[in-house]
């Protein structure tokens, strides 16, 4: 009785139509011993990365294993998600062994790495849906961000006094629910009060555009994925305005 | 507590919407499952309204209004009324309460004034965080437990959309770990649901108020959300279907405690329930495109009987309050199916829901009612533990994702497919080892505690 619609009038399978053939990872090195951690980054492989990055370390200096195997492996990551070859979770995984090879390096090294800068992430007052944090956290420490989680349920106040201490370059909220993101506009209000102007990213579940975009420093983030992107904007000196601009509307 | 373990329906043919093998009549008198579908509506409040209860409650009251006011415009019959408590109405469990009460009073004075057959779901929030307090043991707890005490005493149907094993699926899911989402919806979540459905029935029933049932809505739903559209690129389509078999043996704890039906709307599951159980199920599908998006629009309608918009926020709109439109849609679409099963055109009509979507995604596919009953049949073969069941209907969902070669699927999926039966079929066997292997593997999940789970 069933027959497969693929291209017909009732449904028209866009994924089948727009596939293209997997091409699989590239090379990150020519020097073996960092082709080995890249490789390890890439297929997100935290049980072998800690024998890769010491043998490494044997040889180069920690510095060159962070940047020329980890985030050159990262950077391949990133490439293959964009162009669809993986999932949000093979992203994930790379991060999660990347911060166990960047570990061994900052042993090595005596004193942890410098990041790029610092961004506050939080979950909304009152709401308890997280994952969308999760990943941007993941992926702004994958991108060599320092992420200050303040984890969920953070009250105004909190994220108010966080950001006076730790001076970020960026601030995100997350919030599922359309009664929890009032907290939003409280918050842009206060660090304005404080004089602190930075970027507040505000995303997920049923956060709008307009409601967003409705606030000074608000700036809509659409996508987790969009963060680190969006931190190298603040770190290339782009106001919050212009971030709004670049990536709203 | 002995799980269930055989089909109310002998066939997946038997399953049609509108008739459920165990109807429910509520304290109003309304018969659910019993030879029609009825609308839901769920209308939710706009941002800024949580503030007190003063204004929550006349926000709720409104949009509830015009869903009623809406159904004698336009002559539908009956309808059910949902609240899915925001946070504020749990956390304090005397405004869920009046807000239930109110909505009561309302939907009785339309019954006297014109007849209209209506009955109200309040829905607690589950505000208790797996990573943020002990499930059993906390203020939250408490707060869940008196929620239902008070909606029970004037509401038609309680539910909860509970949240056991959210904290290690959350680490899972983002890790496309198979084995962590089946110990986090079948074992952790089943558990949880075990330990908290026992004392929603107890409390419904002194109440005269039906105890409807959950939802996998903070797992599968998650992973189904992630999984997004043709266009997404979080998790593979392949993975959501599993999780949601897996939710299906999850979330047929509520009924192994009592619950009655209908069953939540979001739960996806349900035609994998109603299979199993023969209660009544509420589903939403292309009218909940107001809340998310999904790719099974028409088939999710073909075994309900109770059709939901999942929730819309109260907002003006064109033709009226956003709870009066999804009202009018939601009825119509009811007056449709009803009116096929009055002339005899109910399985064509059911054949051209299902054949709308079957082959549109894997998550489609494996709830038309055949694959839908194929599953829960596994759960029923497997009836020996909660892990059990969970993995069997996750194995069975993947075969039959496998086996057809209309579904299509891109390689990208397959691929992780085949990869998480691989995983699948070298689990252990019995319940025992399995938990053992993942309180060793997961110990390191923020926030997860055992002894919240009983073990």
């Amino acid at each position: 009785m069933e027959k497969n619609h693929k291209n017909t009038s009732i449904f028209t399978r866009f994924d089948l139509t727009t596939e293209e053939e997997e091409q699989g990872a590239r090379k990150v090195s020519s020097d073996p011993l960092l082709q080995k951690v890249g490789s390890c980054v890439i297929e997100g492989d935290d049980d072998q990365i800690e024998q890769a990055v010491t043998e490494a370390l044997q040889n180069k200096s920690p510095l060159v294993v962070t940047n020329e195997g980890l985030i050159a492996g990262m950077t391949e990551v990133s490439r293959l998600w964009a162009e669809g070859s993986y999932f949000l979770p093979q992203v994930i995984l790379s991060s999660d062994a990347m911060v166990v090879g960047i570990k061994l390096c900052e042993q090595k090294l005596g004193h942890p790495m410098d990041k790029k800068a610092k961004v506050i992430t939080h979950t909304a007052e009152g709401d308890i849906h997280d994952i969308g944090q999760v990943i941007v956290n993941a992926l702004l420490s994958a991108n060599g961000f320092e992420v200050i989680n303040l984890g969920f349920d953070v009250p105004v106040d909190q994220v108010v006094s966080a950001c006076i201490t730790h001076q970020p370059i960026m601030l995100t909220g997350t919030a599922l629910m359309t009664t929890t993101m009032s907290a939003f506009p409280r918050i842009a209000e206060k660090l304005i009060q404080e004089n602190i102007h930075i970027p507040f990213v505000c995303g997920g579940g049923a956060v709008t555009e307009e409601y967003v975009t409705s606030f000074d420093l608000g700036i809509w983030g659409k996508e987790a994925s969009q963060a680190p992107g969006m931190a190298e904007d603040v770190l290339k000196g782009l106001s919050w305005l212009e971030l709004r601009q670049k990536w709203n509307g | 507590m002995k799980l269930i373990d055989s089909m109310a329906y002998s066939s997946p043919e038997e399953m049609m919407f509108g008739f459920a093998k165990k109807p429910v009549t509520t304290k109003s008198g309304l018969v659910i499952g019993g030879g029609s579908v009825i609308p839901e509506i769920t209308t939710h409040p706009r941002p800024g309204k949580e503030h007190d209860l003063a204004t929550l409650s006349r926000e709720l009251e409104r949009a509830n209004f015009d869903a009623l006011q809406r159904c004698v415009s336009v002559g539908h019959p009956s309808i059910v009324i949902e609240n899915e408590h925001v946070f504020q109405m749990t956390n304090n469990p005397e405004w869920g309460a009046e807000i239930s009460s109110i909505s009561c009073q309302m939907i009785a004075d339309f019954k006297s004034k014109y007849g209209l057959n209506a009955a109200y779901r309040s829905t607690i929030a589950d505000i208790r965080k797996p990573d943020l307090v002990n499930l059993r043991d906390s203020e939250r707890t408490e707060k869940v437990i008196e929620s239902f005490k008070l909606c029970a005493k004037t509401a038609d149907i309680v539910s909860i959309e509970s949240l056991g094993g959210k904290e290690v699926f959350d680490h899972c899911i983002i890790r496309n770990d198979i084995t962590g989402l089946l110990f986090s919806q079948a074992v952790l979540g089943g558990r949880d649901m075990q330990w908290l459905w026992q004392q929603i029935v107890e409390i419904a029933t002194e109440n005269q108020c039906v105890p409807g049932g959950d939802t996998d809505c903070a797992q599968a739903n998650t992973a189904m959300f992630m999984a997004g559209g043709f266009d997404g690129k979080d998790i593979p389509h392949t993975l959501a279907a599993l999780t949601r078999a897996i939710g299906a043996s999850r979330s047929l704890v509520a009924y192994e405690c009592g619950a009655l039906g209908p069953g939540k709307d979001c739960a996806y599951e349900n035609p994998i329930i109603k299979a199993i159980t023969g209660v009544p199920i509420s589903t939403e599908g292309k009218t909940s495109a107001c809340a998310h998006s999904d790719l099974c629009g028409n088939v999710i309608a073909a075994v309900c009987d109770l059709w939901s918009n999942e929730a819309v926020q109260y907002q003006n709109m064109f033709g009226g309050s956003s709870a009066a439109v999804f009202t009018e849609i939601l009825g119509y679409d009811t007056a449709a199916m009803n009116s096929s099963i009055m002339l005899g055109f109910e399985k064509q009509y059911q054949a051209c829901l299902i054949n709308s979507d079957r082959y549109r995604d894997p998550q489609a596919f494996i709830l038309c009612p055949d694959n839908a009953w194929s599953i829960g049949k596994a759960i029923v073969d497997n009836a020996n533990s909660l892990y059990e069941r969970g993995r069997a209907a996750a194995i069975t969902c993947g075969e039959l994702i496998l086996a057809d070669e209309q579904l299509m699927l891109t390689a990208i999926e397959k691929k992780s497919l085949l990869g998480y039966m691989q995983e699948l079929n070298t689990l252990p066997d019995n319940e025992a080892d399995f938990i053992d292997l993942c309180l060793h593997k997961y110990q390191k999940v923020k926030g997860f505690l055992p002894a919240a789970y009983g073990l």
